[in-house]
């Protein structure tokens, strides 16, 4: 196991109901930096983060969490802190009992931190849960997990319905936690616009595999819109065109860097955004059939 | 504090908001049945703490508190057997003030209370409540409040009920067999708890999201 690593999947599957697997999913985050991890709706984010925690069994593969193998000592979860969109706490509960229900369970709580992050945050001690905007309890449970000094952040989706105030002031939050070179977070997203100021590394999850991983320059470098004519993009040899899309005007295309340049002269290249990136991969084929997964269940 | 006394308190911070819904369960509980002395205590046990142990599942299945559990530092036998030290401690805090509260009901009404008939009624109170707790519990935790409550809240009350009507049992009877009643009452305590382990882990196996945790 690595200790350079916050963590890594290594070639997991994992089946999901009947209609969705994870297969073959690799990819891994150095310590000290931040992960988008990138898909559409369903496309795995949440599974992964799941399989991450060892909420869930996998099938096959190993996961490594913060240099233990996974299902990992519970203690461990002290170093993982866990940001959703909502709050998973008891609505009526006090910002002072949250505090007062959780602290037993972390060694390490900070209780001055907490009551300075909140102060910081423009939480009231006195506020309900229940009564918190959805920006509001995210930043409650990013207090939380600041509180009992989390090396690891993992956001599952946390800016889907927040506005961009908020959504640049939690680019600043994990700005200043990243401050500590031993901190990490995985930031799972369908909105690719906060990885442009926060993001290191990208994968991007499309229909339970791992498309592609790597530094966020790599993943805008690896590929290339391409824009023509009704006729320009068609009966193309050698050419993958992911996600097309097609109008009576002309066609727009996802290529892989290395392809474009079997293209034509009237068709049009650009560099994509990451944005761009992820809206025609979410659009390829839809999702396949789970199979058995066939290998040993180790975790 | 090991890590099921903290689930343990934890069940007990999550309905700490509701306590005067708690207390005026325990006060009604109390005119209802003290009038009769003797079986305050069964009373109390069958109707408060049937009610309250329980209660930490309904909380937590409408806060999502599954997704809080499962990124808290503690296993998942951990949680299972902090839901069932909270329902002793239910039982304990229920059966210290309800004898106290029977003792002095009998004493201001001039009710004969003798110890045996004491220990009769703390055993039956444990074994209706021990097979209430054993029923419910890994009904709960395998389906969710919202999904077991009614089987969870109905099987025991009509296991229990249908157990006393076959058996006949009475007060005076009950009082050769009260080491026996306190003993099942224990076993099916714990085989519950061994059941509840089996339960949750079956459903963790099948939960698919965050939200429908």
């Amino acid at each position: 196991m690595s200790s350079d690593l916050a963590f890594a999947l290594r070639g997991v599957g994992a089946v999901v109901g009947r209609n969705f697997a994870l297969r073959d999913v690799s990819f891994e985050l150095p310590t000290g930096y931040v992960m988008g991890l990138v898909g559409a709706n369903g496309a795995g984010k949440t599974t992964i983060i799941r399989c991450l925690l060892g909420l869930r069994e996998i099938d096959t593969g190993e996961i490594e969490l913060l240099g233990h193998r996974v299902p990992a000592p519970a203690d461990l979860r002290q170093d993982v802190g866990v940001v959703l969109d909502h709050a998973f706490l008891v609505g009526d509960w006090r910002l002072t009992e949250v505090e007062r229900a959780l602290r037993p369970f972390y060694p390490r709580w900070d209780g001055a931190r907490y009551r300075q992050l909140l102060d910081e945050f423009g939480l009231d001690l006195r506020a309900k849960v229940k009564d918190l905007s959805r920006g509001m309890s995210m930043k409650l449970m990013i207090a939380v997990a600041l509180s009992h000094q989390a090396r690891l952040l993992l956001f599952d989706e946390p800016t889907s319905g927040l506005d961009p105030v908020a959504r640049d002031e939690l680019a600043g939050i994990i700005g200043d936690f990243l401050l500590d070179e031993g901190h990490s977070v995985l930031y799972s997203t369908h909105i690719t616009a906060d990885l442009d100021r926060i993001g290191d590394y990208v994968t991007l999850v499309h229909n339970g595999r791992i498309v592609r991983t790597g530094t966020k320059d790599e993943i805008l470098d690896a590929y290339r819109v391409v824009r023509g004519g009704p006729d320009d993009l068609s009966g193309l040899v050698g050419v993958e065109l992911i996600g097309a899309r097609r109008t009576s005007s002309g066609t727009e295309a996802l290529v892989r860097t290395e392809e474009a340049d079997l293209l034509g002269g009237d068709v049009l290249v650009e560099a994509p955004t990451l944005e761009a990136i992820a809206v025609h991969i979410g659009a390829r084929a839809p999702r396949p059939e789970p199979r058995p997964l066939s290998t040993g269940r180790i975790a | 504090m090991t890590a099921t006394a903290r689930m343990a308190m934890l069940d007990l911070r999550t309905i700490a908001p509701y306590h005067y819904q708690s207390l005026f369960a325990f006060g009604a509980s109390v005119l209802v049945f003290g009038g009769k002395p003797v079986w305050l205590l069964p009373g109390l046990v069958l109707i408060f703490s049937a009610q309250i142990a329980p209660f930490p599942f309904r909380v937590a299945d409408k806060a999502g508190l599954e997704t809080l559990y499962g990124v808290l530092p503690v296993r998942r036998r951990s949680v299972v057997y902090g839901h069932y030290l909270w329902a002793v401690a239910v039982f304990l805090a229920t059966a210290t003030a309800g004898t106290a509260l029977a003792l002095l009901l009998a004493w201001a009404e001039s009710v004969p209370f003798g110890g045996r008939t004491l220990l009769t009624m703390l055993a039956l109170s444990w074994a209706t409540y021990s097979v209430n707790i054993a029923i419910q519990f890994p009904v709960l935790i395998r389906f969710g409040y919202t999904s077991g409550s009614v089987l969870g809240t109905t099987l025991p009350l009509a296991v229990i009920i249908g157990t006393l009507y076959k058996t006949h049992l009475t007060v005076a009877s009950m009082q050769d067999w009260i080491a026996l009643v306190a003993v099942v009452g224990l076993v099916v305590f714990a085989a519950s708890a061994a059941l509840a382990v089996t339960a949750d882990r079956r459903r963790m196996r099948h939960r698919a999201n965050w939200r429908t945790a």
